[in-house]
C-alpha cells in the first residue's frame, strides 16, 4: 500500500510537471483507439483504414477540444456506413442528429462518457463507464452513458447483419431501411442495457454522496451488483441472450478498474475522521472532515566526501558520493 | 481576464495573499467561470427565453427527423393511403404529437436552464466577493 501511495505521488508530480504534453498524448491515444475500433468493427471504406488518415485524424483530435473527438468518430462511422449501405448511414445519421439536438446541447462536457461507453463495451468491461460516471459525474451522465450504449448497439447490430443486408436487393432500399430501423427499435438487449446502466449511474451517484464511511466502495459494489441483477432479470423477462459468465467476468474486471480509479481520485483515511462544530452569524456548521491519505516522496540526500591531500606520502583517498535514501514517510 | 489585469499593478514586494486570490480567480475564469461569466451577462428572463427558443428549434428539428424516419419506414402505406385518409384529422394528430413532444422537451430545458442560471449567479457572487477582497488588498497597499 505504501509503495502504491508513493507511486501515486510520483505520478501526480510527473503529471503536474508535464501536463501540457501528457494531455495531448492521452487525447491522441484515446482518439487512436476509438478510430481503430471503428475501423475494425466497420471498415467498409478502405481509404479510411489507411494509417495516414487514422494518424492525421488522431493528431487533430489531440489538439482540438474533446467534442471534436466525438465529431471525428461520428464522421468515421457515417462514412463507413455510407460505403456499405446508404440506408444504414441514413438511420445512424438520424440517430446522431436527434442525440445531438436533444441531449448534447444540454451537456456538451459529458461527451467523454458517450465516447468511452462503446469502447468499454467493445472491450467487454461495460460496467466501467456507468460506475465511473456515477462516481465522478452528475445524474445527467446516465443519459450520456445511455447514448453510448445505443451507439454501440446499433453498430454491433449492423456489423452482425452484414451478410443479411448483403443478400437484400440493392433496388429494395426500403426493405433494408426497415431492417435497420427494426434492429434499432426491437433491440431488447439494448433497452435492458440502457436501463441497467442508467439505474447503476443514479444509484452509484446517490450512494457515494451519502454521509457514511466508505461510501465510494459501497457505491461501486452495490452499483455493480444491481447492474448485473437488472441485466439478468432483463434476460429472464425478455430473453435477451446475455452471457452470464462474460457479464460476471466483465463486471468483476470493471469493479477492479473502478477501484483503481477510486485510489487515484478519492483516497481517504476514515480512521482519522474528525467531527467539528462551529457557528457564524447565520448558521451552525456540523462538519465531518475525512483526511486524504498522502505519502511524501522519499527524498534523496547526497553527501559528498572529498579527499584532502594532507601529505604527499599518504596514498590518495577515494573521492565519491554517498546517496542516502531517507524516507520522510508517514501519512499526513 | 479580470484577475490577470491586476497583476501588473503590484508595487514593491510580492503579496502572498493577493497572489493566492488572483490564482484562484484566474483558475475560475479559465474553467467553470468562463461559462458562468457568459451566463451572468444576461438578465434571467433573457437567458432563459433564449435557451427555451433554442430548445423549441431543437425539438422541432428532432420531431421532423423522427417524422421523416417514420414516414420512410411506412413509405408504401403512406403512398397508398395518401388520398384516402382524412388529411385534417391526420394533421390534427400530428400537431398534437408535436406540441406534446416539443412542449415536454421545452419544459425540461426551462427547468434545467433556470437551475443553471441560479447556480451561475451564486458562483459569480462568490467570484465578485473575491474581486472586492482583491481590490481592498490593493487599496491597503496603496495607503501604505
Amino acid at each position: 500500500m505504501t509503495n502504491l501511495l508513493v507511486l501515486k505521488e510520483y505520478l501526480k508530480g510527473i503529471y503536474g510537471k508535464y501536463e501540457i504534453y501528457i494531455t495531448p498524448v492521452v487525447k491522441f491515444l484515446l482518439s487512436l483507439i476509438t478510430i481503430m475500433l471503428i475501423n475494425a468493427k466497420l471498415g467498409y471504406m478502405s481509404r479510411l483504414n489507411s494509417v495516414t488518415i487514422v494518424l492525421v485524424a488522431a493528431l487533430l483530435c489531440s489538439f482540438l477540444p474533446m467534442n471534436f473527438m466525438l465529431l471525428t468518430a461520428a464522421v468515421f462511422i457515417l462514412l463507413h456506413l455510407y460505403a456499405f449501405s446508404l440506408e444504414c448511414a441514413v438511420v445512424v445519421l438520424a440517430l446522431f442528429l436527434v442525440m445531438f439536438l436533444l441531449y448534447f446541447r444540454f451537456s456538451p462536457r459529458d461527451t467523454l462518457a458517450t465516447l468511452l461507453t462503446p469502447i468499454c463495451c467493445s472491450l467487454h468491461i461495460p460496467f466501467v463507464m456507468p460506475l465511473s460516471a456515477g462516481l465522478m459525474g452528475t445524474p445527467a451522465s446516465a443519459v450520456s452513458v445511455g447514448c453510448g450504449v445505443i451507439v454501440y448497439s446499433i453498430l454491433q447490430y449492423i456489423s452482425e447483419s452484414v451478410s443479411t443486408l448483403n443478400t437484400m436487393d440493392a433496388e429494395n432500399a426500403i426493405q433494408k431501411y426497415r431492417y435497420v430501423v427494426d434492429g434499432l427499435l426491437n433491440n431488447k438487449t439494448m433497452f435492458v442495457m440502457v436501463f441497467a446502466f442508467a439505474v447503476t449511474v443514479l444509484l452509484v451517484y446517490m450512494i457515494r454522496r451519502l454521509r457514511v464511511n466508505h461510501s465510494w466502495t459501497i457505491a461501486i459494489i452495490t452499483g455493480t451488483l444491481v447492474g448485473i441483477g437488472i441485466l439478468f432479470a432483463g434476460d429472464l423477462m425478455f430473453d435477451t441472450n446475455i452471457s452470464i459468465i462474460s457479464t460476471v467476468i466483465g463486471a468483476v474486471l470493471s469493479l477492479g478498474i473502478v477501484k483503481l480509479l477510486q485510489f487515484f481520485v478519492f483516497n481517504v483515511d476514515y480512521s482519522r475522521t474528525e467531527y467539528v462544530q462551529f457557528e457564524d452569524d447565520e448558521y451552525y456548521y456540523y462538519v465531518k472532515a475525512v483526511p486524504k491519505i498522502m505519502m511524501s516522496k522519499p527524498s534523496k540526500t547526497i553527501k559528498k566526501i572529498t579527499s584532502q591531500n594532507k601529505s604527499a606520502a599518504q596514498p590518495p583517498r577515494a573521492t565519491g558520493s554517498v546517496i542516502r535514501k531517507t524516507d520522510k514517510s508517514g501519512m499526513k | 481576464m479580470l484577475a490577470c489585469a491586476h497583476i501588473g499593478r503590484g508595487e514593491g514586494m510580492l503579496h502572498e495573499e493577493r497572489i493566492k486570490l488572483m490564482t484562484k480567480m484566474a483558475s475560475y475564469e479559465e474553467n467553470e467561470g468562463r461559462h458562468n461569466i457568459a451566463i451572468g451577462n444576461y438578465f434571467r428572463s433573457d437567458y432563459i427565453s433564449l435557451q427555451v427558443m433554442k430548445s423549441i428549434i431543437s425539438g422541432t428539428l428532432s420531431f421532423a427527423i423522427a417524422l421523416g424516419v417514420y414516414g420512410f419506414y411506412h413509405f408504401e402505406t403512406v403512398m397508398k393511403e395518401m388520398y384516402q385518409v382524412d388529411l385534417l384529422e391526420t394533421g390534427r394528430k400530428l400537431l398534437l404529437t408535436y406540441v406534446i413532444f416539443t412542449g415536454t422537451y421545452t419544459f425540461i430545458s426551462y427547468l434545467v436552464y433556470s437551475y443553471r442560471y441560479s447556480r451561475a449567479k451564486k458562483s459569480l457572487k462568490k467570484y465578485y466577493s473575491h474581486l472586492k477582497e482583491l481590490s481592498e488588498l490593493y487599496e491597503e497597499d496603496f495607503k501604505r
